[in-house]
């Protein structure tokens, strides 16, 4: 269980959070500069805030009111720099026996076999962080910072250094962590998916605050505000207004296009009738069909990326009231044929993957 | 003999203890200006590195008004019955001033060089500040650390002008190698100037060698790479 609360003015930047953790991962979500790697660092007590409460498993690190500020050194804290920061000059081994200064010598021999054996380096202990790959090195990294059996592990941006494959295969490892782990993981990026993919709680940071923590799913499918939903990557956003509301059935207008949709909400009683709401979809769930219908908009391709499994579009609604909008859709190629710039097309947004939000 | 003996052994006492003292006050210094982000930063750092650009006879005449009878600490020195100004121990506070600027410097370059993030992560670990310098800062800096002391002993071997107002030219006690190369020219002795110089060439010659094979043995030490 950890509980931060950090505040923090620094010229041209303040930092405002309020985060709470149970055992599991936490994914910190965020734009670079929002101020996701302070959070970690006023954890570890690598800096200051002008207030605020740092708690982990009940024991009270950092309290501005009761001037309660424990040293790093005190803190019991696993951190896992961004670039690991690993010890140069000193083999795997070294590197993870560091925090372990004032254990015994045969303790210290069995438990860093069982961590080179945990994250699956051993055979590596003699190597110096140079002769590591990337991935080898984040092993490293982990294994040093679980040593001395923090309470709480933090990861700065762990991923960013690594390839496609070896970041999915990490990723998995990350996951298989939460075993020999029992603590809190608090882990910071910027990559959507991997906040998804590995975080069961999220919470999504913006110019140093946090704009939604709560479970991904809620995260995810219930952004609370457009900079939510943008931030997790729903970049169709269009005002509506409520219309009708009948059970899970909200009938929203959207004046720009000249339409009524149909969405399906298990939150539709949040919502009433005449309301000023935003309307959202992810590219992702955008589908193409041949010919008019409920939640059906005809459009017309105007620029098209093609990627292997799936193409971009930017799409013109034909009835939009503006020039300058577009729809960005991602087009599965097993389920639709080619199509080519300036062609014509009808879009289906499916009710139940449309995401209202009331701001 | 004695001609040559005695600066010989003056410089190379003094150049030893010189080079010593300034080894750790620039390190504590440089360690400290390294990550100090106070608002008299600039200040400190000019104040440190002053000696350097100032003319050695300036240096000179400063320390000839702090150490001299009347100086605050020559004062109270000379109550405690030590006489600084022309006694050999001048000699050694003459050079270290002039030395201290150029060890502080290149040592504070080599700490700032050390990334941030892995000393924070012995700090996480639990090691304190202490064990932090000796065990993380300094390791990494160790090439900067041997250059910045190879610089202060050369600097000190070197230093001529405050030495010689500080603490003058007396034969056997303050006079330097520099100070009787100068004083055997004076006296149209090339041949006793000649022998001098050659002294010094071969310390410094002896000196680098012996360190440029250290380095190199320090480099053959560290594991290749294996991919």
């Amino acid at each position: 269980m950890l509980k931060i609360e950090a505040k923090k003015e620094l010229p041209g930047f303040s930092l405002d959070v309020r985060l709470t953790a149970e055992s599991g991962i936490l994914a910190i979500l965020g734009p670079s500069g929002s101020g996701k790697t302070m959070t970690l660092q006023s954890v570890a007590g690598l800096m200051k805030p002008d207030e605020g409460y740092v708690e982990v498993n009940g024991r009270v690190l950092f309290d501005s009111k009761n001037k309660i500020n424990l040293p790093v050194q005190k803190r019991k804290v696993g951190f896992v720099f961004q670039h690991y920061a690993l010890f140069p000059h000193l083999n795997v081994w070294d590197n993870i026996a560091y925090g372990l200064k004032d254990t015994p010598k045969d303790e210290i021999r069995a438990k860093i076999k069982q961590l080179l054996e945990n994250m699956n380096i051993d055979g590596l202990e003699g190597r110096f962080p140079r002769q590591l790959s990337a991935g080898q090195q984040q092993r490293v990294a982990i294994a040093r910072a679980l040593a001395p059996e923090p309470d709480v592990l933090l990861l700065d941006e762990p991923f960013s250094a690594l390839d496609p494959v070896l970041k999915e295969r990490l990723e998995l490892e990350l996951m298989d962590l939460q075993n020999v782990f029992g603590g809190s993981i608090l882990f910071v990026t910027h990559d959507l998916n991997e906040g998804y993919k590995l975080g069961s709680n999220v919470a999504v940071y913006h110019s140093g605050a946090i704009i939604q923590h709560d479970t991904k799913e809620n995260v995810f499918s219930h952004p609370v505000n457009r900079d939510v939903a943008k931030m997790t990557g729903m970049r169709n956003l269009i005002e509506g207004v409520i219309t009708g509301i009948d059970g899970k059935n909200i009938t929203v207008d959207v004046p720009s296009w000249g339409e009524s949709l149909r969405v399906v909400s298990d939150r539709a009683a949040n919502y009433f009738l005449n309301q000023e709401i935003i309307l959202g979809i992810r590219p992702e769930y955008i589908s193409l069909t041949d010919k008019p219908g409920e939640n059906t908009l005809a459009a017309a391709v105007s620029h098209k990326m093609e990627g292997i499994a799936s193409s971009n579009y930017r799409l013109r609604i034909k009835s939009d009231t503006s020039e300058k909008r577009y729809l960005e859709a991602v087009i599965s190629k097993s389920s639709a044929g080619p199509l080519p710039e300036d062609s014509d097309c009808y879009l289906h947004l499916h009710p139940e993957l449309l995401v209202i939000m009331a701001e | 003999m004695t001609d040559y003996l005695e600066p010989l052994l003056v410089s190379l006492k003094t150049v030893t203890v010189t080079t010593a003292v300034t080894f750790f006050l620039g390190i504590a210094a440089a360690r400290w200006m390294a990550r100090y982000e106070g608002r008299f930063k600039s200040l400190i750092d000019g104040l440190f590195i002053l000696p350097l650009v100032l003319p050695p006879t300036v240096v000179g005449y400063i320390l000839l008004l702090v150490f001299g009878v009347n100086g605050p600490i020559g004062k109270t020195l000379l109550a405690l019955g030590e006489k600084i100004v022309f006694s050999w121990e001048a000699t050694v506070i003459a050079a270290t001033v002039m030395a201290f600027p150029i060890m502080y410097m290149t040592a504070k370059g080599a700490f700032e060089q050390v990334e941030p993030n892995i000393e924070a992560a012995a700090r996480t670990l639990g090691a304190g500040e202490w064990r932090v310098f000796w065990t993380v800062t300094l390791p990494l800096a160790k090439a900067g650390v041997i250059a910045a002391t190879v610089l202060a002993f050369a600097r000190s071997l070197g230093e001529f002008g405050a030495t010689l107002m500080l603490a003058g030219n007396i034969a056997g006690k303050t006079q330097t190698i520099p100070i009787a190369i100068y004083f055997a020219i004076q006296a149209g002795d090339m041949d006793k100037a000649m022998v001098l110089c050659i002294i010094v060439l071969a310390i410094s010659f002896v000196s680098l060698a012996a360190i440029a094979y250290w380095k190199g043995m320090a480099a053959k030490m560290k594991p290749v790479k294996v991919s």
